[in-house]
């Protein structure tokens, strides 16, 4: 059964300047961070055609977290539990309930944010939660003769149809999640990606206003197979709305939104599209619902 | 790739490729292993092993993340005193999972059960476990033999069996 099929050789870097001399060297190694998407795809083992690993597990500068007055550094290799261990006060609402919906404890202790945000053709929930947070990520350059790095949101991670913007060499090092919070946010979830990657739909929702105006509204919906979608039109449209929606306005919203989907050129379901609505009319019945009760 | 580790107490050297899953080591590669475990995608929770006391899909770890662990399979965890607690459980509530994924979900039930003994030490948002959040635990393992109240049962009786033992120990 197992005949030819090669081991492939493991590299455990112990610094990044380790990782970056086991780049050059072995430029055909895959990055290895919790394993969690690259084991549980059908073609995992056996295979004829393994490269080699470079496990990121051992380097302490992609496992630390950072905290200041002003943001949450966080390492690419920290897992979704540890994320979670930091607790309420510091993690936004809607990234704490993404992180929870991401997986049981079990899948959270061995997965990491980095790997979460580099899964192949899968997009999870936290890369909508973290562009709608309007997270910042560093990606390094590996093969790059010094180390070469830089910051991008979280959304440009990503083009139109979902797909990985990052090139062979280039990691995941950071996360930086900002203190600022908006006045309402919400994050809701239904099917799960790994499952029922056509079914699932993901909408995380923030909304800031001022004297029941709405000065700020984003949203991002994530479908695993489907990719990741933000609606800037939708979102202009909705500033400067006078709080409660009307339910005609809200009609009308969910139907801009439903027109969008269509248009907008990757595969999505006939439930996702209709969950995509239904979540999105849900959110502004709550967000109505909140800014009435603050009155 | 030649990797040592201790598998149900005992120390062996393993001669593998470096990224077979754990569940198929333990399958073909360990001598008087009774684990029957063969998913080899995460969706069926049906493989869970203790890796250094924390419970994992063994079909999710490679090989070469084995170097000095120690693996304890359902048959190990048989032997520990840990094990009465949730087979008196069981009992408690008149329910067993069935043969098929007996192993699995009493190693989840040993993993959340050391979760709540961390969290009366330590308050954080991963260990908040209600009854919601035991059912999605026990959700892992996709066999459906086991209803929700039993579930809670269970894990609620197994809970106080091992809060008295800690007290007893202390």
């Amino acid at each position: 059964m197992y005949e030819g099929i090669r081991s492939p050789a493991i590299h455990v870097p112990k610094s990044m300047t380790d990782l970056l001399s086991a780049t050059s060297r072995f430029p055909n190694a895959i990055y290895w961070a919790g394993g969690t998407y690259i084991m549980s795809r059908h073609d995992y083992y056996p295979t004829k055609d393994s490269n080699d690993i470079i496990s990121l597990n051992e380097i302490p500068d992609l496992k630390r977290i950072n905290r200041t007055d002003r943001y949450l550094e966080i390492g690419s290799m920290v897992t979704i539990s540890q994320l979670l261990q930091i607790g309420k006060q510091v993690l936004p609402d809607p990234l704490t309930q993404t992180l929870q919906a991401l997986g049981t404890r079990i899948i959270r202790n061995q997965a990491t944010i980095g790997g979460s945000l580099c899964t192949g053709d899968l997009r999870l929930a936290i890369s909508g939660t973290l562009a709608v947070l309007r997270t910042e990520i560093e990606i390094k350059k590996l093969d790059a003769p010094r180390s070469d790095s830089r910051w991008i949101t979280t959304g440009k991670l990503y083009d139109r149809s979902g797909a990985l913007t990052l090139d062979k060499h280039e990691m995941i090092t950071r996360v930086r999640i900002g203190f600022d919070r908006e006045d309402f946010s919400i994050f809701l979830s239904a099917g799960n990606p790994m499952y029922n990657p056509q079914e699932s739909v993901n909408l995380a929702l923030v909304c800031s206003y001022n004297q029941s105006v709405i000065t700020n509204f984003r949203f991002c919906f994530t479908m695993p197979t489907g990719g990741f979608h933000q609606f800037q039109d939708i979102e202009v449209l909705a500033r400067g709305t006078m709080l409660p929606f009307s339910p005609n306005h809200i009609a009308r919203l969910a139907k801009m939104l439903g027109e969008a989907i269509d248009n907008s050129h990757v595969t999505v379901s006939l439930l996702q599209k209709e969950r995509a609505k239904r979540f999105f009319e849900v959110a502004l019945h709550q967000l109505n619902t909140q800014s009435l009760i603050e009155r | 790739m030649k990797i040592e580790c201790t598998i149900d107490g005992k120390r062996i050297l393993l001669t593998v490729n470096s990224n077979k899953p754990l569940n198929s080591i333990l399958m073909e590669d360990v001598e008087q292993s009774n684990f029957n475990a063969k998913c080899s995608d995460g969706n069926c929770g049906n493989c869970v092993v203790l890796l250094n006391d924390t419970a994992v899909l063994s079909c999710l770890i490679p090989a070469f993340r084995l170097r000095n662990a120690h693996v304890l399979t359902f048959e190990g965890y048989r032997r520990t005193r840990f094990w009465h607690d949730i087979e008196r459980a069981y009992e408690d509530a008149k329910s067993h999972p069935c043969p098929l994924c007996h192993a699995s979900k009493t190693l989840i039930f040993e993993s959340l059960l050391r979760t709540i003994g961390k969290t009366e030490e330590k308050e954080s948002t991963d260990s908040n476990l209600d009854d919601e959040a035991v059912v999605k635990e026990l959700g892992l393992n996709r066999c459906m033999c086991l209803e929700a109240n039993e579930i809670i049962e269970i894990f609620n009786s197994a809970a106080n069996y091992r809060r008295r033992r800690r007290v007893r120990r202390n």
